[in-house]
């Protein structure tokens, strides 16, 4: 399983909802793991995952280290209309921050 | 005379800055923990299922309750590689203002917790990571009350390590 080297999006307009999916490029370790040398890798996460349409906030996940590396969610915002802009932003516990933005299909 | 004043100066000074800067790297300022003040950190840190409930929402009365769709693994409870379980969760319920996924016997339970505003729509679905053989929580707060679905799922490879 390769690592996607960015973070990808997708909005599109089904039925009347906007249904958005996000696939977030972060390895997302727990602090617990081992590397072959039984060094311990230190955590890193995404803590934090926000959602905009059209410049409103209208989703925030807060995430713990038990989410899967490369993270992916989908959601759907209801109604909404082609050419909406969605912006997704996300911070990890080490600050490392993310953007990506995408205009509904 | 004057010489010597200059240099008590530059020697208070420098004792006055390096105290400032102690100050603040001790009061934790600069670590990168902090930059998320508002993310939950007792919750996320809780070892026990009510610990996480009682420090993110205040209270551990939880109705089991249908209401809640809640797919966890594939096939369902199932997982063959517990690093990346999928799940989704649906639910009929009106005025949802929090969805927290937990998973029992994590060393840290919380998994993740979604506000959502009247403009989201489930399902919610994302990918989790699941230690042992355990029982995964979803918990719906929504309208003042909290329901909750519980799936048993078993995972043939731990994926927290």
């Amino acid at each position: 399983m390769g690592i996607p080297s960015k973070d990808r999006i997708r909005a599109k307009l089904k039925a009347n909802n906007t249904v958005i999916r996000i696939l977030l490029a972060h390895p997302m370790h727990t602090g617990r793991a081992e590397t072959e040398s039984g060094e311990l890798i230190p955590a890193e996460f995404i803590q934090d995952i926000r959602c905009w349409r059209n410049d409103v906030e209208v989703f925030t996940v807060k995430c713990g280290t038990a989410t899967a590396r490369n993270p992916y969610f989908s959601f759907q915002l209801t109604s909404g209309q082609q050419g909406d802009k969605i912006k997704i932003r996300w911070v990890d516990n080490l600050g490392a921050k993310g953007l990506v933005e995408t205009i509904v299909k | 005379m004057d010489k010597l004043d200059e240099q008590r100066r530059t020697i208070l000074k420098g004792a006055i800055s390096a105290s400032t800067l102690a100050l603040v790297a001790t009061s934790g300022l600069l670590l990168p923990q902090r930059l998320l003040a508002h993310w939950p950190t007792d919750a996320f840190n809780a070892k026990t299922v009510e610990n996480a409930l009682l420090a993110l929402l205040g209270q551990t009365e939880v109705a089991e309750d249908e209401a809640i769709q809640f797919k966890v693994g594939a096939p369902p409870s199932y997982a063959i590689n517990g690093a990346s379980v999928p799940i989704e969760i649906q639910s009929e319920l009106d005025n949802i203002e929090q969805v927290l996924v937990l998973v029992e016997k994590n060393p840290f339970p919380l998994v993740m917790s979604m506000d959502l505003t009247p403009e989201v729509k489930l399902p919610f679905k994302s990918m989790i990571k699941i230690a042992e053989d355990s029982p995964v929580m979803a918990v719906i707060s929504a309208g003042g009350k909290l329901y909750k679905t519980t799936r048993f799922v078993e995972v043939d490879i731990g994926g927290c390590a």
